[in-house]
């Protein structure tokens, strides 16, 4: 009924290579991950930011995007992608993603007519997400045309030095 | 207290039977789809314990019915109401999924005019969580005048009070309209669709196949359409970012948006705002680094992200102020104007004019984008849509050229002819009818066919023209733009801008309305 509040006992923060970590809330000092719970406090001051602070020493951490509940963190030079899921949006996404089919190929077009300037990857490479593989000059502009998916280059169409209409196809990948 | 006396017997057996109508199975079989009911997303927008119910109680009409059962049941599958959401008065209605599919019958639609009503006179926001099978078939034409009723209340109210549709689930036929005419529409990803025509239909008439999610998804919406502005992942981050949505906008077009404390932490001389705009001309960088160093942190919240993405459009805050950011992307398309981005835009404007928001444009543009497939479909209709909107608009208006700002593209993104209130050009700026290579291809086109290296003269030509023609300093001695700014100290000219602007009086000519090209 109206007032019976929602109330959400625990987060979970799901990384990008799908591992779990489960946060109680209001928020304690301390994570499990897998059976083990640690002590980790957030804590942040002027000079550095928010830190990280785990056994007497300070490790900062900067938030380098954040976008609904996705955060993409820099920690110790490396950078994290990772979800923040409550219990209930965890279910939806496991009966979710159960079942939507896996997309196998993704087919890289042309988003504007003009000219290939450069072909940054080969066929069998590996490319990550976000990472330029053509770049594509049109309105005296060069523009990367970034790789959407983690995958491998099937097939390579674009040629440098060719002229492109909208929608052609310049790159096969096969997603991993 | 002792309620067992007479009248209270009665008072209490309608509220037990009540509670029993939203049994738990209902819930888990909405959940076990991934969506919450009505109750769980009412709880999560309003603040704890404020949202008051309307007509719990009715009941579906009681008229002919030819064929098919209505479902006796207490609210006829809508929850209206009002309450507080971050403190502010909102109204809402959301349609019960698990009561006859959330079917729309007259006395449904009758409970969602009432609350309609009641916003507008009260002037506050509305919001529709819609999770609906569509018209009540069993009703017939009775269902139909109820939602043009509902369609007549959102026109009514357009301009006078913001209006936003929450889509969790189906929305079919004709119902889709209500969403498609209030401000903005958010969806929920795999969980919501919205089609005029469902896959089933398409399949019939047209033989062709396509899924609920293919046709008329939160993806299809928010990328291809541009019928929906927000997508989220799951209902629970949809209701929360709608909550931050609603805390840059005013409650009606005579209040001021609310204004929260700024930390501060970006300053109003910000040196990093001279390093993300690249030497190189032809090199693209990410408009909303350049945002989000002129904004209060954390306070730009994109709209329509996905959609006509070469132009950026958003709320933000400068000193917990709000304002409305228009900016062209060099990232996408270069940046260019089209009509996706075009219609995008002067949507935008014009809520951002209707609610008292001031507009910011931060412009790099090369221009209108060309070729047969644009003038085709009508960039010159689209385009006229910007401009109008631009024109048209009497809140504070504010431009800030980054780079480039070429012919049309010039015009229409807010110059000062325009009607603009303040123009200021970083120096990096390119103000000309055209880019360099263009205009030395047209201006020298004789000497380049006469000359033996016409390579070597082109690039001394358009190294000429860039110098000499393609910079601000030409439109600032003519008065065309007010200032050449250092990038660094934009925040506090667009603040003191703003400042000035405070008491801005435009009188608007006395007529119905304008025509604008639609």
């Amino acid at each position: 009924m109206a007032n019976d509040k929602l109330q959400i006992k625990k987060l979970h923060a799901l990384s990008s290579e799908n591992r779990k970590f489960t946060f109680s809330l209001p928020l304690k000092h301390s994570i499990r991950i897998g059976k083990r719970d640690y002590e980790v406090k957030l804590k942040s001051d002027e000079k550095l930011g928010p830190y990280i602070l785990w056994k007497n020493r300070k490790y900062p951490v900067e938030i380098v995007r954040s976008r609904q509940n996705k955060y993409e963190i820099l920690f110790n030079d490396i950078s994290y992608t990772f979800t923040v899921e409550t219990p209930f949006s965890l279910q939806r996404k496991i009966v979710l993603d159960s079942k939507r089919g896996k997309v196998e190929q993704e087919f890289i077009k042309a988003p504007m007519p003009g000219k290939i300037i450069d072909v940054l990857v080969r066929e069998g490479a590996t490319v990550l997400r976000g990472e330029p593989v053509v770049i594509l000059e049109a309105m005296k502009m060069q523009n990367e045309i970034l790789s959407p998916v983690n995958g491998v280059i099937m097939k390579v169409y674009a040629r440098a030095n060719t002229n492109v209409m909208k929608d052609d196809l310049l790159i096969e990948i096969k997603v991993s | 207290m002792d309620l067992s006396g007479k009248p209270y017997k009665a008072f209490i057996q309608r509220q037990e039977a009540i509670k029993k109508q939203y049994s738990k199975k209902q819930a888990e079989k909405q959940h076990s789809k991934g969506k919450l009911t009505a109750f769980e997303r009412i709880n999560l927008l309003f603040d704890n314990a404020t949202f008051e119910e309307i007509d719990a109680y009715v009941t579906p009409a009681d008229q002919p019915v030819e064929f098919g059962k209505v479902e006796r049941s207490y609210g006829d599958g809508v929850i209206v109401g009002h309450g507080k959401v971050n403190g502010r008065l909102i109204f809402a209605y959301a349609q019960d999924f698990t009561i006859m599919g959330g079917s729309l019958g007259i006395v449904h639609a009758k409970k969602i005019a009432k609350i309609q009503e009641m916003a507008l006179k009260m002037g506050s926001p509305i919001i529709a969580l819609i999770d609906s099978g569509g018209a009540r078939i069993q009703e017939g034409v009775a269902s139909l005048s109820g939602y043009a009723g509902i369609f007549h209340n959102i026109i009514h109210s357009s301009g006078i009070i913001p209006q936003i549709s929450v889509i969790m689930g189906p929305a079919a036929g004709g119902a889709v309209y209500a969403p498609a005419l209030t401000d903005f529409v958010f969806m929920v990803n795999h969980t919501s669709y919205m089609f005029v025509t469902g896959p089933n239909v398409v399949k019939e008439v047209l033989n062709e196949d396509v899924t609920s999610d293919g046709l008329g998804g939160a993806e299809v919406h928010a990328r291809k359409s541009g019928v929906a502005q927000m997508i989220y992942d799951d209902e629970e981050n949809t209701i929360l970012a709608l909550k931050k949505f609603l805390s840059y906008l005013p409650s009606n077009n005579v209040e001021n948006p609310p204004v929260v404390s700024d930390d501060g932490s970006i300053g109003d001389i910000n040196e990093k705002l001279r390093d993300i705009v690249p030497d190189d001309p032809n090199k693209a960088y990410d408009v909303k680094d350049v945002i989000n160093q002129i904004v209060d942190r954390n306070s730009f919240f994109e709209t329509a992200e996905l959609f006509g993405a070469s132009l950026v459009t958003g709320f933000a805050r400068l000193r917990g102020k709000t304002i409305g950011i228009v900016a062209n992307q060099p990232k996408v398309l270069a940046g260019v104007l089209d009509i996706d981005s075009s219609t995008k835009g002067a949507r935008f404007i014009r809520f951002c004019d209707a609610f008292n928001i001031p507009i910011i444009t931060l412009e790099d543009v090369p221009g209108f984008l060309p070729g047969v497939d644009q003038e085709h479909s009508g960039i010159i209709r689209h385009g006229a849509k910007l401009l109008f909107a631009y024109s048209e608009a009497t809140v504070p208006k504010i431009t800030v050229i980054l780079r480039k700002a070429y012919g049309g593209a010039f015009i229409v993104m807010n110059s000062k002819n325009l009607g603009g209130d303040f123009s200021f050009a970083w120096p990096s700026a390119e103000i000309a009818v055209m880019g360099p290579d263009g205009a030395v291809a047209i201006l020298y086109r004789r000497e380049l066919a006469d000359s033996d290296n016409p390579v070597e003269l082109k690039k001394e030509l358009v190294k000429k023209y860039r110098d000499k023609i393609a910079n601000p300093f030409i439109a600032d001695e003519l008065g065309y733009i007010d200032e050449v700014i250092d990038p660094a100290v934009t925040r506090k000219k667009i603040l003191s801008a703003l400042n000035a602007l405070s008491n801005k009086w435009v009188k608007v000519p006395a007529r119905k309305h304008g025509n604008m090209p639609l």
